[in-house]
C-alpha cells in the first residue's frame, strides 16, 4: 500500500491538474468550425470580441468545457464516495436511485412539458426536484432507525431506480418520436443543451459537496476495515453515511439535471485513480474531481469533432473510452501485483 | 397530449431509416367500391381524405383518430411503435397502408403472413410523396384525383421557383427542434421545398432527412435566414437573439413557424410551401424594423 506524503499529495495533484489544464484547452481548440489557434487567443484576450467566433469560442465552447468539467467532476468524487460508503466496488453515482428520480424529473418534462407550455429550459429544475425528493426518502429511510444500514439504502435504491425506469419506459411509449429521441439522448447523456446560467449552481453543489465529505477522507479510509472496527477507532459511522449520501446525491443531482445520466466516469475514475494512487481519500477524493473532469471534457471534445458537425452523445464516448481503459488498467495492475 | 404534428415529423424520421423504393405494393388489385382500408399513418390518412376516399377508412392510427375529424369515429388500431395486430385483422381489411418505418417492419410481415394486403408509402423525399400519393390514388381508384392533386403542387413548385429566380439565393437553415438540434437535411422533402423557395439549405450536406447538428456547426454556417418549427414554446426570434453573429439575427430574418404548418409530410405540400414562402416575406418586410416574423 502506497503511504500518502504531503509531497506525493501535491505532486499527484499537481500532474492531474496540468492533466485537466490540457484537456481544458483541448476543449476550447476543439470543435467542427475548424477555428485556429491564433484566432481562438485573440477572442479570448480580447474582452469586446464579437462575430461568429467569439461566439463559437466565449458562448459556445467555453460554457460547454466549463460545465463538462464541473459534472465529471461531480460524477466521480460521488463515484468515490458512494464507493467508500457501500464498500463495494460497483457502486457508482446511479446506485442509490437518485439518478433515478432526477431522470423521472427531467423526462416528463420532456415527454409532457410542451402540452404544459414548458420548454427545455424547465428539464434541469424538474430533474433537479426529482432528485431532492429521491434523497428526502432515502434520508427518511436512512433515518428510520438508529443506525444507517448501507443494506437498506442500496436496496431502496435498487427498487427506485426499477420503478423509474419503469415509468420512464412508460412516459416514452406515450412520447412522440421526437420526445423520444430527447429522452434517448438524456438518458445517454450530454452536454450539448447546456445554459450558462445553471453552471453556477454545478460549481456550488460541487464545492459544497468536497466541503462537506473531504474532512471525513480519513474516516472512509477507516470504513474500510469494517463499520465496527472504524467505531472502535473513533469514527461516527452514521454521522458519516449521512453525510456522504447527502452530499452525494446533490453532486449527482446537479450534474444529472444539466446533463443527463452521463455513465462510466463515476465507475471508472475512481477505480482508476485507485489503480494508480491508492485507495487513501484524502487524496482519492479531490484527485476525482480533477479527473473526472478532465476526462468528461475530453470525451466531450470527441463528442463534438468526431462527425463533423454532427453531435454524438457524451455518454456513448464515455462508455466507449471508458470500458477498455478501465479494463486495460486492471490488466497491468494485476500483472504487477502477482507477477 | 403530445405536441401538435410532432408524430408526423417522427413519422418523417422513422422512414429515414427505410432503405427501399419510393413506394411498394404486394400485389396491384383492382379498385373495388367496397375496399376496406385501414391507415397506420397519419399523412397517409390525409391522404385519403384529400383523395376524397375517407369513406373506405375502417380503421386509422392513433394520432389521425386523434386529429383528424373527419375519421375520429372510426376504430383506432394503435400507433408508431405499438401497432395492434389483432385490431387491424379484426376489421376485415382489403388493404392496410403504412410508411416503411423500422418499427412496424415485424408488423407488416405478420399481416403478409395472414394474408392482408399491404401497400407500404414511404414520405421522406418530394418525389417519393408524390409518387406515393398516385400510388395510393390508383390502388383504391382515385387516380384522377391524385394525378390532380399531384399536378397541382408541381404546378405551384414551379411557380413559386420561377419567382425565387428573379431575386438572388439566400442561405438558410430550417430548425425542426431547437434542444438536441435537428434540422432538415439533404434528404427531406422539406430540403426541396427550400430550394424552390430560393433558398440553400446549409445542411444539405448532410445525406439523412433530420440530422442531429451542434450549435457551433450552424454559428459557423452562419445562414441568411433561421426558419423555426420547433415545439419550444419559448419565442424563436427571442431565442436566437442572443446569437446576434449569425446573419439570420443579425438581419432580423428569424422566421417562426408553428410545428406542422410546414414541416407536415401530405398531400398539401403546395399550401406548406406557400406558407413558408409568406413567412419569409413577413420576415423581409419586417427586417428593418427590428423585429423578426412570426407566423401565427
Amino acid at each position: 500500500m502506497k503511504i500518502l506524503t504531503p509531497m506525493r499529495a501535491l505532486w499527484s495533484l499537481s500532474v492531474l491538474g496540468a492533466v485537466l489544464l490540457g484537456a481544458l484547452t483541448l476543449g476550447l481548440t476543439a470543435g467542427p468550425s475548424g477555428l485556429g489557434l491564433g484566432e481562438i487567443l485573440s477572442v479570448l484576450a480580447d474582452r469586446d470580441a464579437s462575430g461568429p467566433a467569439a461566439d463559437i469560442v466565449l458562448r459556445v465552447r467555453l460554457p460547454r468545457v466549463l460545465l463538462g468539467a464541473l459534472v465529471g467532476a461531480c460524477l466521480a468524487v460521488s463515484g468515490v464516495l458512494f464507493q467508500a460508503m457501500l464498500r463495494n466496488p460497483l457502486a457508482d453515482p446511479y446506485v442509490l436511485g437518485v439518478s433515478g428520480g432526477a431522470a423521472l424529473g427531467g423526462i416528463l418534462v420532456l415527454s409532457l412539458g410542451s402540452a404544459i407550455g414548458l420548454g427545455y429550459a424547465a428539464v434541469p429544475p424538474a430533474a433537479f426536484a426529482g432528485c431532492l425528493i429521491t434523497t428526502a426518502v432515502l434520508y427518511a429511510i436512512a433515518g428510520a432507525n438508529a443506525r444507517v444500514s448501507t443494506t437498506s439504502l442500496l436496496l431502496t435504491g435498487v427498487v427506485f431506480n426499477a420503478f423509474a425506469s419503469a415509468a420512464i419506459v412508460f412516459l416514452a411509449s406515450m412520447a412522440g418520436l421526437t420526445e423520444g429521441a430527447s429522452i434517448f439522448l438524456w438518458l445517454i447523456g450530454s452536454l450539448s443543451s447546456i445554459r450558462t446560467e445553471v453552471t453556477g449552481w454545478v460549481a456550488i453543489f460541487l464545492v459544497l459537496g468536497l466541503g462537506a465529505t473531504f474532512p471525513l477522507a480519513r474516516g472512509l479510509n477507516l470504513s474500510a476495515l469494517g463499520g465496527e472496527s472504524a467505531e472502535q477507532l473513533g469514527v461516527d459511522i452514521d454521522r458519516q453515511r449521512r453525510v456522504v449520501l447527502i452530499a452525494s446525491s446533490l453532486m449527482v443531482g446537479a450534474a444529472v439535471s444539466v446533463a443527463g445520466m452521463i455513465g462510466f466516469v463515476g465507475l471508472i475514475i475512481p477505480h482508476l485513480l485507485r489503480l494508480i494512487l491508492g485507495p487513501d481519500h484524502r487524496l482519492l477524493i479531490p484527485a476525482s474531481a480533477f479527473g473526472g473532469a478532465a476526462f468528461l471534457v475530453i470525451c466531450d471534445a470527441v463528442a463534438r469533432t468526431i462527425l463533423d458537425g454532427r453531435e454524438l452523445p457524451v455518454g456513448a464516448i464515455t462508455a466507449l473510452a471508458g470500458g477498455p481503459l478501465f479494463l486495460w488498467l486492471l490488466r497491468r495492475y494485476h500483472q504487477r501485483v502477482f507477477s | 397530449m403530445i405536441g401538435s404534428a410532432r408524430l408526423w415529423l417522427g413519422i418523417a424520421l422513422v422512414a429515414a431509416c427505410w432503405t427501399g423504393a419510393s413506394a411498394a405494393s404486394d400485389a396491384p388489385a383492382p379498385a373495388a367500391p367496397s375496399l376496406r382500408v385501414v391507415s397506420m399513418n397519419p399523412s397517409l390518412t390525409r391522404m385519403l381524405i384529400a383523395l376524397d376516399a375517407q369513406q373506405l377508412l375502417v380503421g386509422v392510427d392513433e394520432y389521425s383518430g386523434d386529429h383528424e375529424s373527419a375519421v375520429a369515429a372510426l376504430p383506432r388500431v394503435g400507433g408508431l411503435f405499438n401497432p395492434s395486430l389483432e385490431a387491424v385483422v379484426a376489421l376485415e381489411p382489403d388493404l392496410v397502408v403504412v410508411v416503411p418505418s423500422v418499427q412496424q417492419r415485424d408488423f407488416r410481415s405478420r399481416l403478409r403472413e395472414l394474408g392482408v394486403e399491404v401497400l407500404e408509402l414511404a414520405s421522406i423525399t418530394f418525389e417519393q410523396l408524390l409518387a406515393s400519393m398516385q400510388t395510393l390514388g390508383d390502388r383504391i381508384g382515385r387516380s384522377e384525383a391524385a394525378r390532380e392533386r399531384v399536378e397541382a403542387i408541381r404546378s405551384t413548385w414551379r411557380e413559386v421557383a420561377r419567382e425565387a429566380s428573379l431575386q438572388p439565393r439566400r442561405s438558410a437553415v430550417l430548425i425542426v427542434q431547437r434542444d438536441p438540434l435537428y434540422v432538415v437535411g439533404g434528404e427531406s422533402y422539406l430540403n426541396a421545398m427550400l430550394d424552390a423557395a430560393g433558398l440553400d439549405n446549409v445542411a444539405a450536406e448532410y445525406p439523412e432527412p433530420y440530422p442531429r447538428v451542434s450549435l457551433e456547426w450552424l454559428i459557423a454556417a452562419g445562414p441568411q435566414v433561421i426558419i423555426d418549427s420547433s415545439a419550444d414554446p419559448v419565442n424563436a426570434v427571442e431565442h436566437w437573439a442572443r446569437w446576434e453573429s449569425i446573419p439570420a439575427v443579425a438581419e432580423n430574418r428569424v422566421v417562426a413557424v408553428p410545428q406542422g404548418l410546414v414541416t407536415l409530410p401530405g398531400p398539401y405540400l403546395d399550401r406548406s410551401l406557400l406558407t413558408m414562402v409568406d413567412a419569409i416575406r413577413n420576415a423581409d418586410r419586417t427586417s428593418d424594423t427590428g423585429g423578426g416574423a412570426r407566423l401565427q
